[in-house]
């Protein structure tokens, strides 16, 4: 009878499948904290000074460009990026405030509208916005028009050492022409005189993947610094890019000819 | 260097083999990598002399401005490796990023100081110059010059500065005395004992030296040969300075100042037949130098209000402001080349540093910058080299860097607190 009332009783605590695994989850998890503390106490991590004054770093503001009366100074700072100026954005741009589109595009012979009018409405119905946008586009145009010369800037793919704005031929070969560049480094040895005149021709075969499979002197230029500087820049600059399908098979076959001259053409 | 001109070619594929043809031009031009070993002593005297011609000869190759001599403690290749193509492992030499090899040998034979020099295209493994030169076995330093001034006409084609002679002047407690050396500043020997002797210029042969002298108390212009006794060229009383020697050698240019403005003249050679050029009242005109054929001359005036450098013609027409930058502009020396004068200049941070203008353009390029007062410079004789002083490392010291202001190297040999040097060729026996 006791016995069973003490078995039955809510205060004695019983081992249940439950309180083992809470029991165990418990011990469990302290010993992972208790691991974690004692790692991170044992390893040696590296140490923080507070007291060391921490690095300012900022980039300096471009300023004006230099006097021309002044002397010049070494590694001048790049010329400072043309200035264009942002179109002013149409009328019906998406959620502009009515009150403050009214103010922000003044147009010429346009009349805005009374600040009491909460919302803009034109004087001459549709055909007046559509002039408005018209003239605005137009004006767009036009700055986009001034601007085409400095506009083609490159490709997105391009090569950070491309000098052309656009694709001229082959993208591919001039993938292997940049490349290769990279790589053209030639003696200061060589006289001016024989600058002029050198050329050399370099015969490269390539793989399916970019890779050189065969270079040769197909036309020594008489100057063996020059010619081997010219090889050392094929094989430097390999593997090239993997070439696109339809020039794969005359790259493997036939290869390329790489035309050498020391000075800018 | 960077202003590459590349063009894509794709020619016909039936033309070559249809293989196309890409154009690549606009190469990075840079000092040729070198190995140079140290030489190999063929006997005890060779042994001997070797040290001092290593280091004449290393210096040479390291100031030129077209080699890049690799530092030795890189090399992996045998030390005892042998003088032939045969004997030699290039691809130790490729490993450590040499382009060419230099290998020589010495030998003495009595008084006589014998160098071997083979050169080596290190890609090809091919042997591309052998040469031997002598020299009298006191003068190591000058065998190594005729060996180096092969190399360099070797590659470039033309003569190098190596076995040229510069002339400076050396403060020593309150005398100035000239020098003449060595390009490198070795075997220097002092032309004038005490007193104040300034302003040295070689004659372009290089058989005396003209400088300003104060023996008599007032400025004048004397003319030395080396071993010989001064004479006096401009003399009188009147206050010359600073001569410059014409590109043939047989007139000399200077200022003469007078009251409160010194005046550009030229004279024969001896002093005779002495007549203005300039004439502007109260205007400093100094420091002349000839034009490399003799048809003008670049001089310091400041009739515009600050010193700045003019050009004129050789009998004193036709003269035209050339630099309008800065505004302290001085010590000009035209290129023996003819495209570049070289001047030193006070910049808006009061540091005197070296520019060239070029004498058609007007372009304006700087040479120092940020490393102490850098000024008097002097083309070498080839027009390759500019010659200076600076006291970045304290005192004032000579220096020698390529014409484009790259290569800024101490003299090896000259010690001391130098001032105002000047170049000039003297070829020496061969």
């Amino acid at each position: 009878m006791t016995d069973s009332a003490v078995s039955h009783s809510l205060l004695v605590s019983r081992p249940t499948r439950l309180s083992r695994f809470l029991v165990a989850s418990v011990v469990g998890h302290i010993a992972l904290l208790l691991a974690a503390v004692l790692y991170a106490r044992l390893a040696s991590g590296p140490k923080v000074d507070l007291d060391a004054r921490p690095i300012k770093a900022s980039l300096v503001r471009l300023g004006k460009p230099r006097d021309p009366k002044l002397l010049p100074r070494k590694e001048q700072l790049p010329p400072p990026p043309k200035h264009v100026d942002a179109p002013k954005p149409p009328p019906d741009a998406p959620a502009p405030a009515p009150t403050k589109a009214a103010v922000a595009v003044p147009i010429p012979g346009v009349k805005p509208e009374p600040s009491t009018a909460p919302k803009p409405t034109p004087q001459k119905g549709e055909t007046t916005g559509e002039d408005r946008r018209k003239r605005l586009f137009g004006a767009f145009d036009k700055t986009a028009r001034a601007a085409e010369p400095e506009e083609a800037e490159g490709a997105e793919d391009g090569d950070p050492d491309g000098d052309s704005a656009t694709a001229e031929g082959e993208r591919y070969f001039g993938l292997l022409q940049s490349q290769v560049r990279r790589h053209y480094n030639v003696a200061d040895t060589i006289p001016e005189s024989e600058r002029l005149r050198l050329n050399t021709i370099v015969a490269v075969r390539l793989g399916r993947t970019g890779e050189v499979l065969d270079v040769s002197l197909s036309k020594p230029s008489g100057n063996d610094l020059f010619d081997s500087a010219v090889v050392t820049a094929v094989r430097k600059a390999a593997p090239f890019s993997p070439p696109p399908e339809h020039l794969r098979e005359t790259l493997q076959k036939h290869g390329v000819n790489l035309s050498f001259r020391p000075n800018a053409l | 260097m960077k202003a590459l001109l590349l063009s894509l070619l794709l020619l016909p594929l039936v033309a070559l083999a249809q293989a196309p043809t890409i154009e690549i031009s606009g190469a990075n031009f840079r000092p040729l990598p070198v190995a140079v070993p140290a030489p190999v002593a063929q006997n005890e005297g060779g042994r001997k002399l070797a040290p001092g011609f290593d280091t004449a000869f290393g210096f040479d190759l390291a100031a030129s401005g077209i080699m890049q001599v690799l530092d030795r403690k890189s090399f992996t290749a045998d030390p005892k490796e042998g003088m032939t193509a045969g004997s030699i492992n290039f691809s130790r030499w490729a490993d450590v990023g040499a382009e060419a090899l230099v290998k020589v040998s010495l030998a003495q034979d009595g008084g006589v100081l014998r160098g071997e020099l083979r050169l080596f295209n290190v890609a090809t493994g091919r042997e591309d110059l052998k040469v031997a030169k002598d020299a009298p076995a006191d003068n190591a330093e000058l065998l190594a010059h005729r060996l180096a001034d092969a190399l360099y006409r070797h590659f470039t084609q033309e003569p190098s500065p190596f076995l040229s002679r510069i002339a400076y002047v050396v403060k020593g407690g309150n005398n100035r005395d000239v020098y003449v050396a060595d390009w490198d500043g070795g075997n220097a020997r002092a032309l004038t004992k005490g007193g104040i002797n300034i302003l040295p210029a070689l004659s372009p042969d290089g058989s005396q030296v003209a400088f300003t002298t104060y023996r008599k108390g007032r400025p004048d212009i004397f003319a030395q040969k080396p071993g010989g006794d001064a004479r006096a060229v401009v003399s009188e009383g009147q206050m010359a300075t600073g001569a410059s020697y014409s590109p043939d050698g047989k007139r000399i240019a200077y200022s003469l100042a007078e009251g409160e403005s010194a005046q550009i003249h030229v004279a024969n050679a001896d002093g005779s037949g002495a007549r203005a050029l300039t004439d502007t009242p109260y205007g400093l005109n100094t420091s002349p130098t000839w034009s490399p054929d003799g048809k003008r001359i670049a001089f310091v005036s400041n009739r515009g209000g600050s010193p700045q450098i003019y050009v004129m013609n050789a009998d004193g027409t036709g003269v035209r402001r050339l630099t309008f930058q800065g505004n302290y502009n001085q010590t000009p020396d035209w290129s023996p080349r003819g495209d570049l004068i070289v001047f030193t200049a006070r910049d808006e941070r009061n540091a005197f540093d070296l520019f060239t203008i070029n004498v058609d353009t007007g372009k304006v390029t700087r040479l120092t910058q940020d490393q102490g007062s850098n000024e008097e410079p002097a083309f070498s004789p080839n027009g390759r080299l500019v010659l200076f002083t600076s006291n970045r490392n304290g005192g004032s010291q000579l220096f020698v860097m390529t014409s484009e202001g790259n290569n800024q190297l101490p003299l090896r040999a000259a010690k001391g607190f130098l001032q105002t040097p000047d170049w000039a060729p003297l070829a020496q026996a061969e």
